[in-house]
């Protein structure tokens, strides 16, 4: 039954949102109800196909050897997979608050139902070509999302978002064709799946195109500048695309590649390794102290995620299991955290119409939900204990002090930086939120208040796991953990 | 089970104090107080000896609580700091009442939480605690959002968020070398482990971390700037309490894992020595009430760390069989006068700070020129004062003497082992050099002694003896002899009550055997010539300090005045420029390279104008130019002819052999149907080229669909 379950579960949300896209509900109500039901149903698909326990790889059509299409429902891809389905319905529930007064409602829920779908097809794919076709389809798919205000900024971002991940999945691209023709089809196996005897300077040249080439949508510098640009876009975007989906996808190809493709045996000590890990560590910080310069609310918060991004491909480059372990924990962490940030910011700007952070002042008072869990996401971010960020930081500290070669220590010592840089680029917002200095608050005696209960409920939901998985770590922990061993 | 409330009960009751202080003030208040004595009630009860408490499954290692007897006697005291100044808050903030609902609510959570890191049993526990209190004594120092409050607290906020993440470094170096930190393992633990220097840079990490709470140079920076500017109940609570978590923390790392290491320990003496000095420097310099208070808090810290020091000093020392006796006595001195000089040091400037709440609860200023003179006629807070003061002198009879003695005496101690060592040559080379540097250290230590008995006879002085330069604003304070209600008197004066008390040798001894477990302190005689002699030669340097410098130097045309440089800051220096300015403008630098700030462009521009201006250089002859451009017109032409000469083909094409054929009508207006009909929605598709993308996704769903029914 899993492989039915997978194929519909790609299936219904792509056909749901053509079906949006073309019928053009104009009633708001309906068409919302029909968004959030094709959501529903997908996640209980994507559910069923992690619980009904088939694990074997399928394939649905071959063209020709080395070119097939086909699905693999291993431990990887049900973690992005579940972590995609809980949140896609959720952030729904947002988008259909945030978006009440914007303009084309219809082409916006369209899109951003068939990018569930996609979404999901870059999850569940089971070998390199496929996973390279959706990673595509989720680049033009995303497209008039980013551009979807249709003035001239957001049309400059979609320009630049375009031109950056196409010509990065350009430079994967040489790297799918290489892996796919010297080794088993690019079929993703634990500990990779490359012939022995290959000519290894060659193989880790190409490893370095796909590293970048895939690493272009995790936002890896000098290639991320696109995300922060992104940041124009309606916050239900930005949140579940560009925090999670999207970004996620291009961390979740880099560890395919690495992992499941090429083999940590094969890059372990390499130079390659090294440079990957230097620009890693140097992303970290370098994004970390650009946030600390922007103005606008919603892209420092952009900023932060290319920085957290490579946190979570510091963890996997350091080609340990205990290492992949952590780079998942912040995969998934971090999506939980990021998604909430930007959904308070986007709550703040909804009800205010402000952008900048010095437009903030004061206005914790008003808005004492959205600010209270936007602070505890904050702590989060940063590793505080008690909320789940501080385990993944845990974790990936672990990893670099384990591995114990001079770049690690590089890195960890990147990922302390960039977590006291990560503090004073979001603690501040919640200071000058709660805190104004007497007498410069921005909203005294103006209506302001916290959302409706639908962009709460959402925010909500998400700290709820924040603190949860803090909390009580274990089973997520060892569910991660059995996925970094290679048993599921 | 009683750990676990002593933990959670505050936490609990802080969520029923917000709740309750949304109906009334009064009752929250009073709430508040019965919640602090409960605590301080059942923190009496608690027994020495408890079995370790677990909380197992939560966090990465689970929770873990034990008591001993330095635990119970800490954890005693900080229920005694929050009965104390929560009595005194109640008239404090009389006159603003409304905004305090979140106050106490963090109050009451900060005192769970540290009493949490008075009860850890291992460092995670410690610091997560740890980093709890952190946060929300932050709201503390914010409290009264004026700029330099606000300001005070960003220093505050950035220096807890820096030292919990290198504590938190320090935790996972050593944790991921040795496998455990709970502090009854870890010592075997470090022993048995080969990776020592891994070891030592993760407690270095830790001795940063803890000494950001504690106010360790270098980075004690938020110390001075917090205490004046925090309602003064919660700075008594920071000064007195939350300093001693962390110095708790280095204290807890140094008699566990890094019992016995030289190195550890002489970089602990040296950053000791440094706070103990710039503290009562800075206090010495300081014209404010408060601040003259905090920058003191800094300097007894530095005492409390030099003894930390020098018992690591001595424990490294005592290895070798030649000076082990000696070192057995040099311990238990270092030790017991660092945990007693922690005791004393917390119930001193609770009575102090609450004092100077007293001062800015009627004045509503602390400048010293300002509040001279006003304490003449109240003949309470004098004593109070003046016992809070000869505490921390170090008088004798007061309690402050006694510790400062042991502190001293461990560093002769740590002298004379060394200067032994180095005579018989035994242990690593440079002994005589470590006693040189001891010998300097105890004079340091004697100076900075000195430099406290100074500043608080100054403060003394200027407030409960002197009159004030305005004879008008004197007999204004000699006409009221009120100060404060009989609750705030109960709290300052018994606390201070302590002073006296613990100035008795007898009880001294006995607290430290019961706290630090050495029973060689036991023989130790308060009251001898030798231990009498270091306390007075302080003293003299004090009384010589007060006269020559405070009187000559500080205090000039009827008013005192502050001497040090303003711009000679750490934080405005170094600190804030280097995190503000110079990584950002780094970073900046590169985005902006990598096209992100506009400097690019102009290069590129620059670059071109270059080029122009290289190119005049040759055109001066007016024939270049003319025939470049003329050549560039003719080829512009030239390509626009080929450019469109495949559209000139097709136009000659479509008017000439093509003419006839047309698309037929019908699929025309389909298309134009499809276009009205779905009008709003393809404008971004076609917009934005995913014209394309619409079709591979139809592919692919025709290709799905056909494999699905193939599948079913």
């Amino acid at each position: 039954m899993t492989p039915i379950f997978i194929c519909l579960s790609i299936l219904l949300p792509l056909a749901g949102g053509f079906a949006v896209l073309l019928a053009d509900v104009k009633d708001d109500h309906r068409r919302n109800v029909l968004v959030q039901v094709i959501s529903c149903i997908t996640s209980v698909l994507v559910w069923l196909a992690i619980l009904s326990g088939g694990r074997a790889p399928f394939t649905v059509y071959s063209f020709t050897r080395g070119f097939e299409i086909g699905f693999l429902p291993d431990g990887m891809a049900m973690l992005f997979a579940g972590l995609v389905s809980v949140m896609w319905p959720v952030v729904n529930l947002y988008a259909f608050e945030y978006m009440e007064h914007a303009d084309r409602r219809t082409s916006f829920f369209g899109f951003f139902t068939m990018t569930y779908g996609i979404t999901l097809g870059v999850a569940f794919s089971g070998n390199l070509v496929t996973m390279y076709v959706f990673f595509e389809m989720l680049t033009l798919v995303t497209i008039p999302l980013v551009a979807h205000y249709q003035d001239h900024e957001s049309l400059y971002a979609g320009r630049q978002y375009a031109m950056y991940t196409i010509g990065g999945a350009a430079l994967a691209f040489i790297a799918v064709i290489m892996a796919t023709v010297s080794g088993q089809a690019g079929a993703f196996l634990y500990g990779g799946s490359l012939n022995a005897g290959l000519d290894r300077q060659l193989m880790l040249i190409v490893y370095l195109f796909g590293f970048f080439g895939f690493g272009t949508k995790a936002a890896i510098f000098p290639l991320h500048s696109w995300l922060p640009t992104a940041g124009v876009a309606p916050t239900p975007v930005t949140a579940l695309l560009h925090a999670v989906a999207v970004v996620n996808s291009g961390v979740f190809a880099v560890t395919r590649f690495t992992w499941f493709v090429y083999g940590p045996e094969i890059l372990r000590g390499t130079w390659a390794q090294t440079v990957c890990l230097l620009f890693i560590s140097f992303t970290i910080v370098f994004a970390a102290a650009q946030a600390l310069r922007q103005r606008h609310f919603k892209r420092r918060l952009a900023f932060s995620t290319v920085s957290n991004l490579s946190y979570m491909m510091f963890g996997i480059l350091v080609l340990t299991p205990a290492g992949l372990l952590a780079g998942l924990a912040h995969l998934l962490f971090h999506g939980i955290i990021k998604i909430c940030l930007f959904m308070c910011a986007g709550s703040f700007m909804h009800v205010t119409g402000k952008k900048y952070i010095f437009e903030l002042t004061g206005v914790g008072r008003k808005m004492p939900w959205t600010f209270g869990m936007y602070t505890i996401g904050a702590f989060s971010l940063t590793g505080i204990p008690l909320f789940c960020g501080f385990i993944s930081k845990w974790r990936l500290i672990w990893a670099g002090i384990d591995a114990a070669f001079p770049a690690s220590y590089i890195g960890v010592v990147a990922l302390i930086a960039g977590a006291f840089l990560c503090a004073m680029y979001t603690l501040t917002i919640s200071v000058r939120a709660f805190f104004p200095i007497q007498g410069t608050g921005r909203f005294e005696g103006e209506a302001v208040g916290d959302a409706g209960w639908r962009i709460l409920v959402s925010i909500g939901i998400f700290t709820a796991f924040d603190i949860a998985f803090g909390l009580f770590p274990g089973p997520v922990m060892s569910f991660l953990g059995s996925i970094a061993q290679g048993l599921i | 089970m009683l750990i676990a409330f002593l933990v959670f009960f505050p936490v609990l009751m802080a969520f029923v104090s917000y709740v309750l202080g949304k109906k009334s003030e009064d009752r929250r208040d009073i709430f508040v107080i019965i919640v602090c004595f409960i605590e301080l009630g059942a923190v009496l009860c608690l027994p020495r000896f408890l079995p370790v408490f677990d909380i197992d499954g939560i966090l990465i290692t689970g929770l873990h609580f034990m008591t001993d007897g330095f635990r119970c006697a800490y954890a005693i005291i900080t229920a005694i700091m929050w009965a104390g100044t929560s009595l005194f808050s109640r008239e404090y903030f009389k006159h603003e009442r409304e905004g305090l609902n979140h106050y106490w609510f963090f109050v009451l959570v900060t005192l769970g939480a540290t009493e949490g890191v008075m009860l850890s049993a291992d460092l995670v526990t410690a610091f997560v605690c740890f980093e709890i209190l952190s946060f929300t004594s932050f709201t503390w120092v914010i409290h009264e959002e004026t700029p330099s409050a606000v300001r005070a607290g960003y220093t505050y906020l950035f220096i807890a968020v820096i030292g919990g993440l290198v504590l938190f470094m320090g935790l996972a170096m050593i944790y991921f070398t040795v496998g455990t930190l709970t502090f009854s393992e870890l010592s075997a633990a470090v022993a048995a482990s080969d990776r020592q220097g891994v070891i030592l840079a993760g407690a270095i990490c830790i001795l940063v971390g803890f000494g950001c709470k504690a106010g360790m140079y270098p980075v004690h920076i938020w110390l001075p700037k917090a205490h004046p500017v925090a309602p003064s109940p919660a700075s008594a609570l920071l000064s007195g309490i939350l300093t001693k978590v962390g110095v708790y923390g280095i204290l807890m790392t140094s008699v566990t894992a890094m019992t016995g290491n030289m190195t550890f320990g002489l970089i602990v003496l040296i950053l000791g020595l440094i706070t103990m000095f710039l503290g009562a420097v800075l206090a010495l310099f300081s014209v404010n009430l408060k601040r003259t208070l905090a920058c003191s808090s800094m300097s007894q810290i530095g005492f409390i760390l030099t003894g930390i020091g020098s018992y690591l000093l001595i424990s490294g020392m005592g290895a070798y069989e030649a000076v082990h006796h000696e070192a057995h006595a040099g311990i238990a001195l270092a030790l017991s006068g660092t945990v007693l000089h922690m005791t004393n040091h917390s119930l001193i400037k609770l009575v102090l700070f609450m004092a100077a709440g007293v001062v800015i609860m009627n004045l509503h200023t602390l400048t010293l020129d300002d509040i001279r003179g006003w304490g003449r006629n109240k003949t309470a807070l004098k004593i109070a004062f003046a016992l809070g003061a000869l505490g921390i002198s170090g008088v004798p009879l007061f309690n402050g003497y006694i510790s400062k003695t042991m502190l001293h005496e461990g560093i002769v101690h740590a002298y004379e082992i060394a200067e032994e060592m180095a005579k018989l040559c035994v242990g690593p080379a440079g002994m005589g050099d470590l006693a040189i540097f001891l010998k300097i250290a105890e004079w340091i230590f004697l100076v900075s002694g000195g430099c406290t008995f100074g500043y608080m006879l100054k403060l003394f002085i200027c407030i409960f003896l002197e009159k004030n330069a305005d004879p008008a604003r004197q007999a204004a304070f000699d006409a009221d002899s009120r100060c404060m209600n009989l609750a705030s008197t109960i709290a300052i004066c018994g606390s201070s009550v302590f002073m006296v008390v613990l100035g008795v040798p007898a009880v001294m001894k006995n607290l430290a055997f019961y706290m630090a477990g050495e029973d060689h302190i036991l023989e130790f005689e308060a009251f001898i010539w030798v231990n009498l002699k270091g306390g007075l030669i302080s003293l003299g340097i004090g009384a010589a300090i007060y006269l020559l410098i405070v009187r000559h130097v500080l205090y000039r045309n009827g008013s005192y005045v502050n001497l040090w440089p303003a711009w000679l800051d750490l934080e405005d220096l170094l600190y804030r420029p280097m995190i503000t300015k110079w990584l950002p403008g780094l970073m900046g630098t590169v985005a902006a390279v990598f096209g992100e700030n506009k400097v690019s462009g102009p290069a590129a521009a620059a670059f071109f104008k270059g080029w122009q201006s290289l190119a005049a250089l040759f055109g001066e002859d007016k024939v270049l130019i003319p025939a470049a451009k003329g050549g560039f017109i003719a080829w512009s032409a030239v390509l626009r002819f080929f450019n469109n000469s495949l559209d000139y083909l097709i136009v000659f094409m479509r008017r000439t052999v093509i003419r006839e054929v047309r698309p037929p009508r019908v699929r025309e207006t389909a298309i134009k149907r499809m276009r009205a009909a779905t009008g709003e929605v393809m404008r971004p598709i076609i917009s934005n080229f995913s014209w394309a993308l619409l079709m591979t996704c139809g592919g692919i769903l025709i290709i799905l669909c056909a494999i699905l029914i193939a599948l079913l």
